[in-house]
């Protein structure tokens, strides 16, 4: 047995170095090597102790140290993790340090079976392993696969991945599964040039980012092999290809509100907050939905930003270029909104529609202080979130789309059906939605009933026809560096003095509030660039003013 | 609600029409309507669905022509023919035999408050609190055939309301139209009777209308009321596109010129002229 003929050898080393610690790592050089473990020359201890000249060139062999990259996600961005692996000399033991939560702390026993079912030797001692920076709170299972290479790397089974990014969750037989980080490591590897190792399911995924170097591995065994053979000599994964997803939600199905297409295009043009209001079954749902399909498409790094908000909420996005539609139900918590939950800070709905549409139906029916929360997001396009010794602001850029009915029966205004609200409760139920919050609604539209004759109408023009508009009109913006929902009035919208007079003379005979005032300047400057115009007119304006339809306190 | 206000026959917004009665009684009024000629569509309690059905549709082709339905809120062929009316976005009057207060029968309340929502008015000689005694339906009748420009009998039986209204719209010098019917239907025999002895059969909606407007004219179109764009009855503003012939940006448009100027303001739905001709009170 070449290795119990191996451990006099290290006891005479031992008496030579005059330490008492060395019998405990005979099997440092010589186990593993049935495995292909090439062993530690001593030269080579002496040369990566050169930093550590006080300890004895033997010490080293006990000093086992190596390290991995791993990803943490915070604020929706990825933050590189050394995974630092140290096998010690003491009896057996797995300490984790680091801030681990429960998922990356069983990653230890998760580990320990991928390990063994790869038919390589866990190391029977003392195995440390810490995620720096250790005040970072990690969470989930990503760093199985870190974890087990960095164990593996410290015992000498294989070599160090040096800089390599690695991510992905183990199976107890050694499989390599696609956990939600895989684009965090590809941006970091695209970030660093550095190569990065991910479950080969999401290799696609973290290929896409445009400058990174991906080796898909299927089991831990495969990432062994590779990191033994050298990931230079092995080819990268090709990158997946970004695409919109099809919907079949078309704005066709809508036959008749021409009012609200018309609202729902001026909305998409400008990224303007609508509020949709108006009787039960008119649509407002309906044509809700359909805005993110005259949207533009994302660019690739607007729908990298956006897929890691949603990896850090624990979900896969893949490379879809579509703008997010999110729509939290009213029972939603504050934390499930804008973003919280214990330890690592996790976004809310408000960073998952980051780019794209934040869709409340039935407005009314969210708690006042709910809705208030949305203020910050709305104004800033960032969530905080504190937690004590850290805050971590979440991206949260979104188009509000709210629907809302008049009052609790919902037939206020109809004209054809009585409401069958006291007019206290109908006041009531508006109140809850702030006038602030109001004040934040570029467009609020009355979506009116429709009649039984347009149900057999001819269908209305398609979602793809109306897209063309709506980006012809986002190009004049781009040139202006700003969506029109972020407008600075003034300089930016170029008005006439026909349109200037006519929002003046609305907001003096209190038809608008200032703010609202404001809003329809910006509304203006929008439908003034779908109509391709440089100066925003005055029936621009007109146009706006009416797209701000009544909505009073009861 | 509003309040019961009283007309009477000196003053200037008494109906013309009652003028020609022997006695025009004093009216006991809630609501208000256009100056739009108005076409009684009355009918029996005791309907079948094929009365029923015609009268929607007279309604809703009465509303859409531009003439203000009158009937008398009973069961029957009188309810559907104000529903018809309500759901094209007409203007409906309802003549009863009680007080303009108490809504008989209970079941029409929705009725009631739907043509009291801007959409008409409910008149009464009674005064307010009158209870609904048998004895002054037949009188009321004489008020919906001389408040109206012609008289159109859905459906009728042998005897019954109907046929009072028809025969008092006569005297009173109204045309008499009726909807033939199978002539072994009970239901029908008083309508096929009216045309035996000279009423105007009614072949259908367009047929009816056809008919009204060779006699009596047609109604102004579009500015029933009003201030001479937008009828006093209001329109939906997604209807406007189609009626101005515009696109819908430039119908927006010219709503807000319109709310600015203080011509016109939206509630719900509807776009209603401003300033509103509402006799008192807010419906």
């Amino acid at each position: 047995m070449p290795m119990t003929q191996r451990w006099p050898r290290l006891k005479r080393r031992r008496r030579l170095a005059g330490g008492a610690v060395v019998e405990d790592c005979w099997w440092l050089i010589g186990g593993g090597r049935e495995h292909g473990n090439p062993g530690v020359s001593l030269s080579r201890v002496r040369r990566e102790m050169a930093p550590f000249q006080p300890l004895s060139p033997l010490r080293t062999f006990i000093t086992m140290y190596a390290a991995a990259i791993s990803v943490a996600l915070v604020g929706g961005d990825a933050r590189p993790v050394r995974v630092e692996a140290h096998v010690g000399r003491q009896h057996e033991a797995f300490k984790l340090s680091g801030l681990p939560d429960t998922a990356v702390r069983e990653a230890k026993d998760r580990v320990r079976a991928a390990v063994a079912s790869a038919g390589i030797r866990f190391p029977n001692r003392t195995v440390t392993v810490n995620l720096a920076p250790a005040d970072l709170p990690k969470s989930g299972t990503d760093y199985d696969l870190p974890i087990a290479l960095g164990i593996l790397a410290a015992s000498r089974e294989m070599p160090d991945p040096r800089s390599a990014v690695v991510v992905g969750e183990l199976a107890l037989d050694g499989g390599v599964m696609a956990g939600s980080n895989a684009l965090g490591a590809g941006v970091l590897s695209a970030r660093g040039r550095v190569p990065c190792l991910v479950a080969s399911a999401a290799a696609g995924e973290a290929a896409s980012i445009p400058g990174a170097r991906v080796y898909g591995v299927g089991s831990l065994a495969e990432a062994v092999d590779l990191l033994r053979s050298g990931l230079d000599r092995c080819d990268p994964v090709q990158p997946g290809s970004w695409a919109p997803t099809a919907s079949d939600a078309d704005l066709s199905d809508i036959r008749g509100q021409a009012v609200a297409r018309r609202a729902l295009e001026v909305a998409a043009a400008g990224g303007h907050h609508l509020l949709l209001h108006g009787t039960p079954g008119s649509g407002k749902t309906m044509l809700a939905r359909r805005i993110v399909g005259i949207l533009p498409r994302l660019e690739v790094p607007e729908a990298v930003e956006v897929a890691m908000l949603w990896a850090a909420a624990g979900r896969r996005r893949g490379l879809d270029l579509t703008p997010p539609f999110r729509s939290p139900h009213h029972t939603a918590s504050k934390a499930a909104l804008v973003g919280g939950g214990t330890g690592n800070p996790v976004p809310g709905e408000v960073s998952l529609a980051h780019r794209g549409i934040l869709f409340l139906d039935e407005l009314a029916e969210f708690p006042r202080g709910h809705l208030d929360t949305l203020r910050q997001p709305l104004e800033e396009g960032v969530a905080s979130v504190a937690r004590r010794g850290m805050s971590v602001d979440f991206p949260a850029s979104f188009q509000l789309v709210a629907a809302t009915n008049p009052c609790p029966c919902g037939y206020l205004g109809d004209g054809r059906k009585p409401c069958a609200c006291r007019p206290a409760i109908s006041g009531r139920y508006r109140s809850r939605i702030s006038g602030p919050l109001l004040d934040r609604f570029d467009l609020i539209v009355r979506v009116g009933r429709v009649e039984s004759g347009e149900y057999s109408g001819p269908p209305g023009e398609p979602s793809a026809a109306v897209s063309v508009r709506v980006a012809q009109a986002r190009a004049i913006q781009v040139g202006r560096g700003r969506l029109n929902r972020h407008l600075v009035l003034g300089s930016e919208t170029r008005e006439t003095p026909g349109a200037g007079d006519l929002v003046a003379r609305a907001v003096g005979n209190s038809l608008l509030t200032a703010r609202g005032g404001d809003r329809v300047r910006r509304v203006a400057r929008t439908i003034a660039d779908l109509a391709k115009s440089i100066e925003v007119e005055e029936w621009h304006m007109a146009e706006a003013i009416g797209l701000r339809g009544e909505w009073r306190d009861g | 609600m509003g309040e019961p206000f009283l007309i009477r026959p000196e003053d200037g917004s008494y109906p013309a029409g009652l003028r020609d009665l022997e006695a025009p009684p004093p009216l006991f009024v809630i609501g208000e309507t256009s100056a739009s000629p108005a076409v009684a569509l009355v009918g029996t309690r005791r309907c079948t669905s094929y009365g029923l059905g015609l009268a929607l549709a007279f309604g809703r082709a009465l509303a859409n022509a531009g003439w203000i339905t009158v009937s008398g809120l009973a069961r029957g062929i009188d309810a559907a023919a104000h529903r018809g009316c309500l759901d094209a976005g007409g203007e409906a009057v309802a003549v009863l035999g009680s007080g303009v207060d108490i809504v008989y029968p209970a079941e029409n309340r929705d009725l009631y408050q739907r043509i009291l929502q801007g959409h008409g008015m409910v008149i009464s000689e009674y005064p307010p609190g009158t209870r609904p005694d048998r004895w002054r339906f037949p009188a009321r009748n004489r008020l919906i055939a001389a408040i109206s420009s012609a008289v159109v009998v859905v459906e009728a039986g042998e005897k019954g309301g109907a046929l009072i209204t028809a025969r008092l719209g006569a005297e009173v010098g109204r045309p008499v139209l009726a909807v033939p019917g199978d002539i072994d239907r009970p239901a029908s025999i008083g309508c096929n009777r009216l045309i035996r002895d000279g009423a105007i059969p009614v072949l259908g909606p367009e047929d009816l209308i056809a008919e009204l407007e060779l006699m009596l004219g047609a109604p102004p179109r579009g500015s029933a009321g009003g201030n001479g764009i937008i009828p006093a009855s209001g329109v939906l503003i997604d209807d406007l596109p189609g009626i101005w012939r515009c696109t819908p940006a430039e119908a927006l448009a010219r709503v807000a010129r319109m709310e600015i100027a203080g011509q016109a303001r939206r509630d719900g739905d509807l776009v209603l002229p401003e300033p509103v001709t509402r006799v008192r009170g807010k419906t």
